[in-house]
């Protein structure tokens, strides 16, 4: 559509745009270290399994929510944006959570 | 002035949507385009869930005879992946500031870098310069660890597949000028969020003990 194509971005993009390109290859940079956390996490000997899982879903929610707020611009959107985006992801972590719980419970009764 | 208002009035210039009280700028093609992606992460989440309930449930989850995965192969193709969103991003920041030809390139060598993961996932699967998983002995259907490896990387692979179509396809109408910017972010949208979905899928079936 010739009318949409032409219209401004606006908003989040010029944000983000207004603060170029250093501040996405400093998330770049961040990645790439969170991403190498990751391996060192797994090699590491004498870390307790529980201890390691915590830290690769610690360390795979930081990468993922850097991807959301920076590369996808979701820190220039709106509060009520950020909220229609954030609060549904949460809903497969509430699940899995309940299941954690529900197999622990079985697993203690 | 929405495009309504603007026929109405005979307006056949370019248009812009008005700030909203909640939405600020951000366009009705991205606000669906986000309300895509939301669902889409949905399918994902589900692909993890039943793969830590069978993982949890199982007393022997890796079988006698399969294979490993490839940790370190797949560690490079996410550094690829990590490296393809920010040559995408960067191309729709040249695009929004009206370098054509610097968005043009960086989307080139994004689809470019989306087609060596592909490349490498097939090497990881079948083989192609060496032994893949398949020749190894890690079978879809032979094992739950199999199927769900199989049906989790192939429906991100999908994606991945789906995401170099699209930015070629959104390239050629770049370039013939049929697209603009706020195209190329629903673009980028789409592929940063195939890099947000691998986050997981590597950390959870590759990395976790």
């Amino acid at each position: 559509m010739q009318s949409s194509h032409a219209q401004s971005t606006g908003g989040a993009p010029a944000e983000a745009a207004r603060h170029g390109g250093r501040e996405v290859v400093a998330v770049f940079a961040g990645l790439l270290v969170l991403t190498a956390l990751e391996l060192g996490v797994i090699r590491a000997p004498g870390v307790a399994r529980a201890a390691v899982v915590a830290a690769l879903v610690g360390l795979a929610v930081a990468k993922a929510s850097f991807i959301a707020l920076f590369f996808m611009h979701l820190r220039y959107e709106t509060r009520i944006l950020r909220f229609t985006v954030f609060g549904p992801l949460a809903a497969p972590a509430v699940y899995a959570l309940v299941l954690m719980a529900d197999a622990a419970w079985r697993l203690l009764r | 002035m929405s495009v309504a208002h603007a026929a109405e009035h005979g307006h056949h210039g370019p248009v812009a949507w008005p700030p909203d009280a909640q939405y600020g700028a951000a366009t009705p093609g991205k606000i669906g385009m986000w309300i895509f992606l939301v669902s889409d992460a949905f399918s994902f989440g589900g692909l993890l869930i039943a793969y830590g309930i069978l993982r949890s449930g199982a007393a022997v989850w890796r079988q006698a005879g399969e294979p490993a995965l490839g940790v370190g192969f797949t560690a490079g193709l996410t550094l690829l992946l990590i490296c393809t969103s920010l040559t995408n991003v960067l191309g729709y920041g040249a695009a929004a500031q009206g370098d054509r030809r610097r968005a043009a390139l960086l989307l080139g060598v994004t689809a470019l870098g989306g087609a060596l993961f592909l490349v490498g996932q097939a090497q990881e699967w079948f083989g192609i310069w060496g032994p893949g998983l398949v020749h190894e002995g890690l079978v879809f259907g032979r094992s739950a660890r199999a199927s769900t490896f199989y049906v989790t990387t192939g429906y991100h692979g999908l994606h991945v597949l789906v995401g170099v179509g699209y930015i070629l396809t959104a390239l050629v109408q770049y370039l013939r000028g049929k697209v603009g910017p706020a195209q190329i972010e629903l673009l980028s949208l789409y592929w940063c969020f195939v890099d947000f979905v691998w986050v997981f899928v590597f950390s959870f079936l590759y990395l976790m003990p």
